[in-house]
């Protein structure tokens, strides 16, 4: 390696280390392609799945006969799936409301002055660092009908008459699911929120309290349109991650009753590793897919807008 | 002074409106994290007892037969070695990979890195019980199916995403003058990454492990799918092989969550400072 005297010629030895950038696009280049190959691999891979028959028989070749949409028109046809698609739309749509509504509530309390408000916001974000299956055996036994204490706690407080069955009523057991999965991700959301706000400029708050604002017009006038862009953005994670629930629902309710609480990921593999049937699997899961990805395509493009605001 | 705050305040002294908001804070939370304190104490309270009604909100005659049992009978520690022997190879390739993204993301200024960024954020959505099917099938046709290999490499793909998203941030925060003034020395970049950057990013990188290895320890999905040999099941199944019924023994999956999730919530509360930090520095950008 050349080493010129110190300071004389250290603008070509600069020159000469921006020239080595070959090794910023490996270290650019190795996480991509890791992710290309184990994950966008195997996402079009099912996709080529879902227009062929797969058997137990045929799953380690790469050749198999094709079936064109014969796949696509099974799934479409079976009622179960169109149940479970809804299943996942209310699925969502609950998780995304529920999460930025609560989120949003609670980022905003713990944003008032007052002793361990940090602390104790933190503190919420333990239910999201726990493995989805012990949220879901959890929340099996809290909701348990005849010795779960949620019931315990309801009949006490004369809120319910008898004890409900949360996870054996096909009426309920999809709302069961929802609470659980709302409890496990809302205080990550709550956090993302909170940081949008914290960003926002006191002196607006001073000047409009100058102008006679009420703490009902600050919030709809300054808090609300400077967390616009955040609140989609969190609204569009909020909806990846509840399309990836996946343990949590596995280890609660296994999707049942009757398929009353299942969502298109769990019915896939359901397809492919209960029944086997791979190729109706993929085509589910294909569907699942497509539906993501237009979501994640909204996420990106509000980060951008953000990014440039 | 805080501004945001709403009319009370001036129907209020300040100090009294601040302690019943600590108090109300205080019993929200509480509430909010009962759950998590009601899967502790019923690992700690006999096969009677649990099914008590009412029930008791403190065990009546704490006992430790439970988690004796979830050792002796359930084999506890061959599934907690499964899950340490999978989440520290993933916790060091996520770091490692995601250092090198990030950092690189950070100092190349060309429209390759928007290509490069929208491409992790985009391939990061897919729900990993879809990727799973595709992957047992692709590493069943390389024949590393039922090695924990297998386990590593798909698990890694779940959480390294999201390291490049939180790390890349925090690596635009390093000036790079800094390199720069080491090339002066003959550093190359390599060198200038290992010694300068590096060492500066000490504090994220714990964050993002301690986050890729708390993810890499509760996955299920990977190792159910591709550890699927029977005499692995075990090590792979855990805490569900015993909810499936209905009348399940309370106290003992409880004992066993416990166990499984002391290690999360200890490094949680370790790290809880910087964990809160950290995803609110980078998690949306």
């Amino acid at each position: 390696m050349r080493r010129g005297p110190r300071g004389i010629d250290a603008a070509w030895l600069i020159a000469m280390a921006h020239a080595r950038s070959p090794l910023l696009l490996v270290f650019l280049l190795a996480p991509v392609f890791y992710l290309l190959a184990l994950i966008g691999f195997p996402i079009l891979y099912n996709i080529l799945m879902s227009f062929q028959e797969v058997t137990l028989g045929n799953l380690s070749k790469l050749l198999r006969p094709f079936v064109g949409l014969d796949n696509y028109r099974e799934v479409f046809a079976d009622p179960v799936f169109r149940q479970v698609f809804v299943n996942s739309l209310v699925f969502v749509g609950v998780n995304v409301v529920g999460q930025v509504t609560l989120g949003l509530m609670a980022a905003l309390f713990f944003a008032e002055t007052f002793a361990g408000a940090h602390f104790l916001r933190g503190l919420l974000l333990a239910t999201w660092m726990l493995p989805g299956l012990v949220v879901g055996a959890l929340w099996k036994w809290m909701f348990a009908s005849q010795y779960g204490v949620v019931n315990f706690v309801l009949e006490a407080l004369h809120a319910i008459g008898g004890p409900v069955h949360w996870l054996s009523d096909p009426a309920i057991a999809m709302t069961t699911v929802n609470i659980a999965h709302i409890w496990y991700i809302m205080p990550f959301s709550m956090i993302l929120i909170a940081a949008a706000l914290t960003a926002i400029p006191l002196e607006q708050y001073e000047a409009a309290e100058l102008d006679g604002a009420g703490p009902v017009a600050r919030l709809r006038y300054i808090t609300l349109p400077a967390l616009r862009p955040t609140l989609l953005a969190v609204a569009c994670l909020v909806t990846i991650y509840s399309m990836r629930a996946f343990d949590m629902i596995f280890a609660l309710t296994q999707g049942g009753p009757l398929d009353s609480s299942n969502v298109l990921p769990l019915l896939s593999y359901q397809f492919s590793f209960q029944q086997f049937k791979f190729g109706i699997g993929a085509a589910v899961g294909t569907f699942a897919v497509v539906f993501v990805f237009a979501v994640a395509l909204v996420y990106v493009r509000t980060l951008k807008h953000e990014a440039r605001a | 002074m805080n501004h945001r705050d709403d009319g009370a305040a001036r129907r209020m002294p300040k100090r009294t409106r601040r302690i019943i908001l600590a108090v109300v804070a205080f019993a929200g939370v509480a509430v909010y994290l009962f759950p998590i304190y009601w899967m502790l104490i019923s690992g700690f309270k006999s096969s009677a007892e649990i099914f008590a009604n009412p029930p008791t909100f403190f065990p009546s005659a704490p006992n430790l037969d439970a988690f004796r049992s979830v050792f002796v009978q359930e084999n506890i520690a061959r599934y907690l070695r499964h899950r340490v022997i999978i989440a520290i190879p993933v916790t060091a390739l996520t770091l490692g990979l995601g250092a090198m993204g990030a950092y690189a993301m950070s100092r190349i200024r060309s429209r390759l890195v928007d290509v490069a960024l929208v491409t992790v954020l985009l391939l990061q959505v897919f729900p990993e019980a879809l990727i799973a099917t595709p992957m047992f099938i692709i590493f069943k046709s390389i024949g590393i199916l039922n090695t924990f290999f297998a386990v590593i490499l798909a698990t890694t793909s779940k959480v390294l995403a999201f390291a490049l998203v939180i790390l890349r941030p925090m690596f635009l925060q390093v000036p790079s003058e800094l390199e720069e003034a080491s090339y002066v020395d003959g550093c190359t970049r390599f060198q200038a990454f290992w010694r300068i950057v590096l060492p500066l990013m000490r504090a994220p990188l714990a964050v993002v492990g301690a986050i890729a290895f708390a993810q890499a320890y509760g996955q299920f999905v990977y190792p159910i799918t591709l550890l699927n040999r029977q005499e692995l099941q075990p090590g792979s199944v855990g805490i569900y092989a015993f909810i499936g019924a209905e009348t399940a023994d309370w106290h003992r999956v409880m004992a066993f969550a416990s166990i499984y999730v002391l290690p999360i919530i200890a490094l949680f509360l370790l790290l809880q400072r910087n964990i809160v930090s950290g995803l609110t520095a980078g998690a949306l950008k």
